[in-house]
């Protein structure tokens, strides 16, 4: 396997597996991460899995570089042939347009179809979680079947609400906090993506699937209460 | 009681040494940005170098306290008083219930305080920190900045410490012109010609207005040219690195920084020097010095040791 670390400042190394976005590169960060996390090394403060990736911020008083870096080879080395995990995936109620998705009806003009056809195609695969980043709980996330051929809007939107599902390409993003974004907005989940209250406070994790399961404004509105209420239990399956 | 908060300034929220932990769910670990001047603060009233104190930013609050406890002051000189009467910075002070504690603006060098509190502030912890970030509305006080007719309770306040004469330390020069930040090339350098590499540490920069808890936006006359453009796959990012994006001017990342991005970073600030631009005022120039990760290590444990020293002197 052909890792490189990359040096990010005095405090943190950046552990390259590979150049590319892929499922195949972004496994092979989050099983080194696993395998980091099954046995600790001292010193490893804090460690971000991304696309292809893996951050490990260490205290240089605690680990010298040169052993870190061997300890890190050493863990890339014995990661070969671990048996692939299974797939997690989450199911995301979504209203689709209406007044939190502002955006549907331009997404079907883009693609030259129909409101059902976006919502059929955005709704019908499994979207997977490469990583979480940007904000609290954000997941950026990506289907592999059936992509839009629209990319962002022409000018970014000052602010959107938490909650907006966005698009572009066969990319699908959850908004957990109000923000500036350039994406078109589908739709909305009742679903509080980020909730610090929670023991476990983010509603996707690195590395599970999403599946968006398309409701209607009524059955939105009965979500959105239940889940403040703290009784909506969020629908995991595993494959 | 302790505290009530009588006029906030522009921004003072809380920090302790950060949330470490959550940044593999986007959750950046704020802190402190001058680290150095938070844990002389700590330091100087007994407490643990990380406990939660109060950042201050341009401008002081004004604070009454309702209770005797004492506190230290590090940081810019924002011209603390008690009661009227000017109290020394980088200095233990016992405050009384009753008084007032105001500042004014950092008029000369630097731009950030700190306040200490002997036992700390009664803060809830959020995920295993006191650490405010305000953007995100989380930790700190109702995860927000300070504002007035907030009231924060004591911990567990001390009317009196031992050694208080002994309690101080030489307060730092904040430079006003120009400084000098060292730097380890890094994650990205090979984005950049070796001429480019050469250039921007030849050329100065300057920081711009638009700096704030979560980064600094630097200005250079000769914008920095990337081989191909300033886009990369999005990668985990650190306190201090310098993302320099296709427009060419960098961008130096701070205590509230996204946990990952998309730009090219062509070095990183080394840590022992954060302090220098996380207290540097719009307009100061910045020139970057590469150094060897050698070197970084080695001035960061000196600091570790040094801090050590302090502490074992006046707290143990």
């Amino acid at each position: 396997m052909d890792v490189k670390i990359l040096m990010s400042g005095d405090q943190a190394v950046s552990v390259q597996m590979g150049d590319e976005i892929s499922l195949e590169v972004n496994r092979k960060v989050l099983m080194l991460h696993e395998e980091l996390k099954k046995k600790p090394v001292e010193g490893i403060r804090e460690m971000v899995p991304t696309y292809a990736s893996l951050m490990i911020h260490y205290r240089p008083e605690v680990i010298g570089l040169d052993q870190l870096m061997d300890e890190i080879y050493q863990r890339v080395d014995s990661m070969q042939g671990i048996a692939e995990s299974k797939k997690i995936i989450r199911e995301v109620p979504i209203f689709y347009g209406g007044e939190t998705g502002p955006d549907l009806e331009l997404c079907a003009q883009l693609e030259n179809t129909t409101v059902e056809e976006i919502i059929r195609k955005h709704s019908s695969h499994d979207y997977y979680v490469y990583m979480l980043g940007f904000a609290p709980g954000h997941p950026y996330s990506a289907r592999f079947e059936e992509p839009f051929s629209f990319k962002r809007r022409d000018t970014a939107r000052v602010k959107i609400p938490a909650g907006s599902v966005v698009v572009q390409l066969n990319l699908s993003d959850l908004i957990p906090f109000e923000q500036p974004c350039g994406w078109n907005i589908i739709g909305s989940t009742p679903l509080t993506i980020c909730d610090y209250k929670k023991e476990d406070p983010f509603l996707v994790h690195a590395g599970e699937w999403i599946r968006y399961i398309p409701v209607s404004k009524k059955e939105y509105d009965q979500i959105k209460r239940a889940d403040e209420a703290g009784t909506y239990k969020v629908k995991v399956r595993e494959e | 009681m302790g505290i009530l908060v009588k006029d906030s300034g522009p921004l003072t929220t809380i920090q302790d040494e950060g949330r470490f932990g959550y940044q593999q769910y986007g959750v950046t670990p704020s802190g402190p940005m001058d680290a150095r001047a938070f844990h002389i603060a700590n330091i100087l009233v007994g407490n643990p170098q990380g406990e939660g104190a109060m950042e201050l930013t341009f401008k002081g609050p004004e604070l009454e306290f309702d209770q005797d406890n004492v506190i230290a002051i590090t940081g810019a000189d924002m011209q603390p008083s008690v009661n009227g009467t000017k109290i020394p910075m980088y200095t233990a002070v016992a405050v009384h219930a009753g008084d007032i504690l105001r500042f004014g603006f950092a008029a000369a060098g630097g731009c950030r305080g700190y306040i200490a509190f002997a036992g700390g502030l009664d803060i809830p912890m959020v995920m295993g920190s006191k650490s405010t970030l305000a953007s995100k509305k989380l930790g700190g006080y109702e995860g927000r900045a300070l504002q007035k007719g907030d009231k924060i309770g004591f911990s567990s306040p001390k009317s009196m410490l031992d050694k208080m004469e002994k309690r101080k330390v030489p307060a730092p020069v904040y430079p006003t012109k120009e400084v000098t930040l060292r730097v380890v090339l890094g994650p990205q350098e090979d984005a950049f010609s070796e001429e480019e590499q050469r250039k921007f540490f030849w050329y100065s920069s300057t920081v711009t207005s638009e700096f704030d808890r979560q980064g600094c936006r630097l200005q250079r006359e000769v914008p920095v040219k990337h081989l191909k453009d300033g886009n990369i796959i999005s990668d985990g990012i650190a306190f201090g690195s310098i993302q320099v994006p296709t427009t060419g001017q960098p961008f130096i990342m701070m205590a509230d920084r996204q946990t990952v991005g998309g730009y090219t970073k062509i070095g990183t600030v080394i840590t022992v020097d954060l302090p220098k631009i996380a207290q540097a005022k719009p307009g100061t120039k910045i020139r970057f010095v590469q150094v060897s990760m050698e070197l970084a290590h080695l001035l960061y444990s000196r600091e570790l040791e040094e801090l050590k020293q302090l502490d074992e002197a006046l707290n143990h």
